[in-house]
């Protein structure tokens, strides 16, 4: 999976960009309108440009071959025929440029048709393998995902002019409908015959029918418009998106990466637990002994010294229990197991210095790992503003969202100073990788001088099945 | 010592222990047998609980959160069932962590003869002592904790208006301290306790009340709201 985090004061992850969440249904006339407009010029584009480069791509390809049977048969002529491999090669670097215009092409129109229809965009491509120039290229002219860009490009010159002359005969059907009553006048000056002897003769008959047929005309029109859009969104879905087995290709590829790092984060967290332990709580404990031995030592002799040291050790040992309670709530809060995510964080909201808002609109209790990895999110970002921030007052709202996806999103924001760097701290980076292995994702924008806003969102459909 | 038996005329308090950890629950009788205290039954569970304040309805039973079989808040849940099945019994729950919620949910119990402290308050053998004389009779007592939580909770204007001296005198309050409890933590006199609690009243809007438990209550219903 690739590196969903970012920093600085940029908030969009690098795959996968959530748009504004509006469903194909909620597509207003004036921005269908107004991307089907579009697709014709765009169309007439790519359609030029590509036809021309295929073209020109042919004749290379074909001039190449022509040299390479010349060379082959001089070769085979002097008996050195190993060399057949090479013909393969160049043609593909032929073609690599217009594939990779092409590829360009394809993601700007799918992040077109995504902005409307509120999706997040995976990318179709098969992973580029680190290498020569010729071993990428021979990768990408493979993808299918390519070709199928190829395709949709070219169609979008036919889809285009249909579109354009659908959407121009959409708004003429009222403005037909208005004036269509004038004009038969001036056609027909006697009045229009409707059959069965019935006439259309004043012009207040003309205009009762022309106001009936108004609204029907720009309801046909409307429903054209929007018809077209989601026929279109279809089409680029079918095309754009990617098939179920780069899908499948993409999910292994996440999974192998995150669980690795799901197991590195595991294991620093344990070391992090045994050096807490050994620095702190076991270091004290020794000490502790120490005080209590020398005191039964001096018990006999010197009952005031003895008497000092006890002192001390009782300090000592009530010292150690408070790190030690602090280092298991660290590791795992029993409220959040006790009472759930809404306890949990509000406990820790009440614990921080700063003031903090929370919102909390959960309808009862969430998976286990979810709520675990929800509460630590919160814990670090709380510990981040308290510590870093000079903020003077934060905002925590955590939601279940149903639509585009049941997932759960949290938000942490304050009003402090900025500069967060999710690279550099390994809280937000392990943060990050906890995330991670639930298919969850981190958004750090942190300007400095700026308001802090960490945006952590946690699938919940993934505890039932695979997406 | 500060946490001489109150009622040491009469009769010993009677006392029931409800803690899963056997070194800790031998520790605890070793305790308050020691303070002058008789401690009539120790259990290791819930229903342990239940069945031994039913049978020897003690006047305070000492329980710990956490008790098998999961772990959690069965302590809490037995004391609450508990103080619901014996009428006017005192309960003092202990915990390895004070949280703000549970010592709500206990409040809600009735709120008198209530207790909620971290473990750690053992430790001052005295004052620990003298908190479970002061619940068995029937105070209130919070751990300092618990009274800073609810103070971080409720950051209103009424609040923000008090002085850092009053606003040390309510958090003792809401512990459920005496007016001489209070000017002792303060190296104040009564008087001047007087004073500040007069003032503290004034600006939160509650009625004075001379009753130190009823000021308790007051307090808390004013902090949880």
């Amino acid at each position: 999976m690739s590196e969903p985090m970012t920093g600085g004061s940029n908030a969009e992850p690098r795959r996968g960009a959530v748009g504004p969440v509006h469903s194909p249904f909620s597509a207003s006339l004036g921005t269908s309108v107004g991307f089907l407009l579009l697709n014709l010029p765009l169309g007439i584009f790519w359609f030029a440009a590509l036809v021309v480069l295929i073209l020109l791509d042919i004749f290379l390809a074909a001039v190449w071959m022509v040299v390479m049977a010349v060379t082959l048969a001089v070769l085979w002529l002097i008996r050195k025929p190993k060399c057949q491999t090479l013909s393969r090669g160049p043609t593909t670097l032929i073609f690599a440029p217009t594939m990779s215009l092409c590829t360009r092409g394809a993601q700007v129109e799918r992040r077109r048709v995504a902005r409307f229809l509120g999706y997040a965009v995976p990318s179709p491509y098969r992973q580029l393998p680190q290498g020569s120039l010729l071993a990428r290229a021979c990768v990408r002219v493979r993808d299918p995902a390519v070709w199928r860009d190829l395709a949709y490009l070219l169609l979008l010159l036919p889809l285009g002019a249909a579109e354009f002359a659908l959407v121009i005969g959409a708004f003429a059907l009222p403005l037909v409908t208005i004036v269509l009553p004038m004009w038969l006048f001036i056609a027909f000056p006697d009045g229009i015959p409707l059959g069965q002897g019935a006439r259309i003769d004043t012009p207040f008959e003309a205009l009762i029918i022309a106001i009936i047929a108004l609204p029907v005309s720009a309801l046909v029109g409307y429903l054209l418009a929007i018809g077209m859009f989601k026929a279109h969104a279809a089409l680029g879905h079918a095309l754009l998106w990617p098939s179920k087995g780069a899908r499948l290709v993409q999910r292994v590829e996440e999974l192998t990466e995150s669980r690795s790092r799901a197991v590195e984060a595991a294991t620093a967290e344990r070391r992090r637990i045994e050096r807490d332990l050994h620095d702190g709580a076991q270091q004290r404990l020794v000490s502790l002994a120490i005080s209590l031995g020398m005191a039964k030592e001096k018990m006999a002799t010197d009952p005031k010294s003895a008497r000092e040291l006890v002192e001390e050790a009782h300090e000592e040992a009530k010292r150690t229990l408070s790190e030690i309670r602090d280092l298991v709530r660290g590791i795992h809060p029993a409220i959040l197991s006790d009472r759930g995510l809404d306890a949990a964080i509000s406990a820790l909201a009440v614990r921080c210095p700063v003031p903090v808002e929370v919102t909390i609109a959960l309808d009862g209790r969430l998976p286990e790992p979810a709520e675990t990895t929800a509460y630590f999110v919160v814990a670090e970002a709380l510990a981040n503003v308290s510590k870093h921030s000079k903020a003077s007052e934060a905002q925590i709202v955590v939601r279940r969202e149903h639509k585009p996806q049941d997932r759960l999103v949290i938000e942490v924001v304050d009003d402090g100073k900025g500069g967060a760097e999710p690279e550099g701290g390994t809280g937000l980076a392990g943060l990050s990788d906890r995330l991670a292995a639930l298919d969850g994702r981190l958004f750090v924008k942190s300007p400095t001088g700026g308001s802090t806003q960490v945006h952590a969102e946690l699938p919940l459909d993934t505890f039932h099945s695979i997406p | 010592m500060r946490g001489a038996p109150k009622n040491s005329s009469s009769s010993p308090l009677r006392v029931v222990i409800a803690e899963d950890s056997g070194l800790l629950r031998e520790g605890l009788a070793r305790l308050l047998i020691d303070a002058g205290l008789c401690v009539v039954a120790k259990v290791g569970d819930g229903p342990g609980l239940i069945g031994a304040v039913e049978r020897h309805s003690p006047d305070v039973a000492v329980v710990d959160v956490r008790m098998p079989p999961s772990y959690r808040d069965e302590g809490l849940k037995a004391a609450i069932e508990a103080r619901r099945r014996v009428p006017n019994l005192s309960v003092l729950v202990l915990s390895q962590y004070v949280e703000e919620r549970y010592g709500t949910e206990l409040l809600e119990s009735g709120a008198t003869g209530v207790g909620y402290l971290l473990k750690d308050r053992v430790a001052d053998v005295s004052d620990f002592v003298r908190a479970v004389h002061d619940i068995a009779l029937g105070s209130t007592v919070l751990d300092p904790e618990v009274v800073d939580q609810l103070l971080a909770r409720h950051r209103d204007e009424r609040l923000a208006a008090l002085t850092p001296r009053e606003r040390e005198a309510l958090s003792l309050m809401a512990e459920g301290r005496s007016n001489r409890a209070i000017a002792k933590a303060l190296f104040v006199t009564e008087g001047a306790v007087e004073k500040h609690v007069k003032s503290i009243f004034g600006k939160l809007g509650l009625a004075q009340t001379e009753d130190d438990h009823r000021r308790v209550l007051a307090v808390l219903t004013y902090l949880h709201g």
